[in-house]
């Protein structure tokens, strides 16, 4: 199973006018969200697997982001970016057992650990280095463990529940997807520990990494994946990387991108390229388009469907 | 004067009538026939979650002409924040009033989370800031702190909220929360803060109530008691500086006739389990002590939880929530409103059961029968 996922902008581009001359209807009805709002749908209406709402202090909330994704569609996953420090795990639990119950399952987590310290100060977070790890273990433990158990007890570092647990109807839904990254050995521990998928950058190098949490958690398959950018080359394109940049380019803050690792290039070459990483056992893929809304629709009409005759051809391959 | 009306939208499913204390609606009882979102359909269930529901209650009751509604938090019913999040665009002008408890959220997470959903609804965020009533379910949710420091905690994350919100850089290094040049992004910052409903009984929810609240949220009390508790909010107010505005939740029995509203309550009320009543005296929770304080020896019959006309305090026997609540015709229910209003209560938390249903009633047939005008407040 291939999983394609849309990083979406946290900072739509601000709204303009429409000039002297053209009627404008939008008035109040046209809340700042509404790009953002049309962006789900399209990812949605394209049949994208599912969306992350990063966390970025300077952009829209991730959790009120995934709320209306997961609203907006029926298939769509929504995959909520988050620092442990937002909230105590039992009341993350709870957030998103309302998201689960909603949705049918569709959320995830990508829990963020560590970053600039200056950050996360500014966040009301003084937690950082092997404590963020620690505290990213144990919100972990305790989330799954009042949404698993009950009543559930713990004892930590930096939580303490008693007599805890969800009961029912709360209980019994899938708990998120959880989605962590990093290569140190701590975050490998943590992942091997807790994550669904594991997530890695182009030029990680997959194959260390899938050895080192096969041999932290045994018989426990963490699934692999890789954030990066990319750009669908079409006709007619007057945004996006320089003209002549094709394949590994890793330009993309330039254009704004928050990941500046990425792919270039037709959809068929983009999805050999990304075939080449299924291979290797790669099969999440995080992928960060702009415009998020058209690329969107360009994933989902071009570069998935290559990517889906790929595997047709490699099952056919293996008969 | 404008007074604003919210509904409630319950967070636990809802029953579909007060005379049987059973949940059809959502998912807290087991599955069967007459049971909706989800319903079964072909001895299936048919997809259609709780949320469902709760976005038909909203609509229904913008539709019938309320403010908002407020989504309540315990422990086992679903989360407001994820509820409003997941409704911000189902309703236009209709608000949400989230409760929450702040020391379970981070101040400045909890900026943004509130500044983009402003953004998702223009608008419409509403807080209802809830301190918890301690006991079994404080620790159930993690939180160890102790019902006193619960509310100078409370303070301090409303400190620090509004201030990251408001002032940049923002530090603050204070007993619970510590922050290092915060600040909301620009489009975030400009939006409003949401107003403030504060609840909560004790000395410590008043102290913490008058620096911070919008308003001052009480539950449904006999009027003497409401009246009495309102001066002292004011007064603590007045000694800070501000002037508190005060709000109601109340549910109401409201029908053509007062006999027709009182047989709801009377078939209700042979129906319920007895031993409820003794559940109310769990918890440290000062509001819980304080409603069973205004029932008077022993209860036999219903009416003996009619503690002044119209005003029940019997409503928790007959659905989850709190004790007292209007039962009457409507012109009564809507002049005991007026009272309140005479009392100085400017915003209201409506509720009655089933919620889709009772919205469009009380909105058709007692909202119209208010006239803010004043009345004599009996003794």
């Amino acid at each position: 199973m291939t999983e394609v996922i849309l990083r979406l902008p946290t900072r739509p581009a601000p709204a303009r006018g429409l000039g002297a001359v053209a009627t404008d209807v939008r008035g109040d009805l046209y809340g700042p969200l509404e790009e953002a709002f049309q962006t789900w749908r399209a990812a949605e209406i394209a049949g994208l697997d599912g969306v992350l709402a990063p966390d970025d202090p300077d952009g829209e909330e991730p959790w009120t982001v995934a709320a209306g994704v997961l609203r907006a569609g029926r298939h769509l996953r929504a995959v909520a970016e988050f620092p442990p420090s937002f909230a105590t795990p039992v009341y993350a639990a709870k957030l998103s057992a309302t998201l689960q119950r909603a949705a049918h399952g569709r959320l995830g987590w990508k829990v963020a650990v560590g970053g600039d310290p200056a950050v996360r100060a500014a966040q009301g977070d003084p937690v950082t280095g092997e404590d963020a790890l620690r505290r990213a273990h144990e919100f972990l433990t305790v989330a799954k463990g009042v949404w698993h158990e009950r009543p559930y007890t713990f004892e930590g570092d930096f939580y303490r529940v008693l007599g805890g647990g969800f009961g029912h109807p709360l209980a019994g839904r899938p708990f998120p997807t959880v989605y962590l990254s990093g290569t140190t050995p701590g975050e490998l521990d943590l992942s091997a520990a807790h994550a669904d998928v594991h997530l890695l950058r182009l030029g990680d190098d997959v194959g260390a990494v899938r050895a080192e949490l096969d041999r932290r958690a045994p018989g426990r398959a963490v699934r692999l994946g890789v954030e990066l950018s990319v750009s669908v080359r079409h006709v007619g394109q007057d945004d996006g990387p320089p003209e002549g940049v094709a394949g590994r380019w890793d330009g993309f803050a330039s254009l704004g991108h928050t990941v500046p690792e990425g792919l270039v290039g037709t959809p068929a070459e983009l999805a050999a390229e990304l075939d080449a990483l299924r291979r290797r056992g790669v099969t999440t893929f995080v992928v960060e388009a702009r415009p998020a809304l058209a690329e969107a629709y360009r994933l989902g009409e071009h570069l998935l469907p290559a990517l889906a005759g790929l595997a047709e051809e490699a099952v056919a391959g293996a008969r | 004067m404008s007074v604003d009306f919210y509904w409630r939208i319950g967070m636990h499913g809802d029953q579909r009538s007060l005379t049987e204390r059973a949940a059809t609606r959502g998912d807290w009882e087991p599955d069967g026939p007459g049971r909706i979102a989800p319903a079964l359909r072909g001895g299936v269930p048919d997809g259609h979650a709780y949320i469902e529901h709760m976005a038909d209650v909203a609509r229904a009751a913008e539709a019938a002409g309320f403010y908002g509604g407020l989504m309540p938090s315990f422990p086992f019913t679903d989360d407001p924040w994820a509820a409003a999040g997941l409704l911000a665009r189902e309703t236009r002008g209709f608000r949400f009033m989230i409760a929450f408890q702040p020391g379970f959220l981070n101040p400045v997470h909890a900026a943004r989370m509130a500044a983009s959903l402003q953004r998702a609804t223009n608008g419409r965020v509403v807080y209802n800031v809830i301190t918890g009533g301690g006991g079994p379910a404080q620790l159930w949710w993690g939180d160890e702190v102790a019902h006193d420091d619960r509310y100078a905690r409370t303070s301090e994350f409303l400190h620090v909220h509004k201030g990251v919100w408001k002032e940049r850089p923002y530090t603050f290094d204070g007993r619970f929360h510590r922050v290092e040049n915060g600040a909301l992004p620009d489009a975030l910052a400009a939006q409003d803060l949401p107003e403030i409903y504060f609840s909560g009984s004790s000395a410590a929810a008043i102290d913490a109530a008058g620096r911070h609240a919008d308003h001052y949220l009480s539950w449904m009390e006999p009027t003497a008691a409401l009246a009495r508790k309102f001066a002292a909010v004011r007064e603590h107010s007045a000694a800070l500086g501000r002037t508190p505005r005060f709000a109601v939740r109340v549910d109401v029995v409201a029908r053509r006739t007062e006999k027709a509203a009182w047989d709801v309550v009377r078939t209700g009320f042979e129906s319920a389990d007895p031993a409820a009543l003794a559940q109310w005296r769990t918890g440290d929770s000062v509001g819980a002590a304080r409603s069973l304080s205004f029932i008077d020896g022993p209860v036999s019959g219903y009416r003996d939880l009619e503690v002044e006309p119209n005003v029940w305090g019997g409503f928790s026997l007959l659905r989850g929530g709190p004790a007292f609540g209007l039962v009457g015709s409507y012109a009564q229910v809507a002049e005991r409103i007026d009272e309140l209003i005479a009392l100085g209560v400017d915003a209201f938390i409506l509720a009655g059961v089933p919620h889709l249903e009772e919205a469009r009633r009380v909105g058709a047939e007692v909202l119209p029968l208010v006239t803010g005008a004043r009345r004599p407040v009996p003794a």
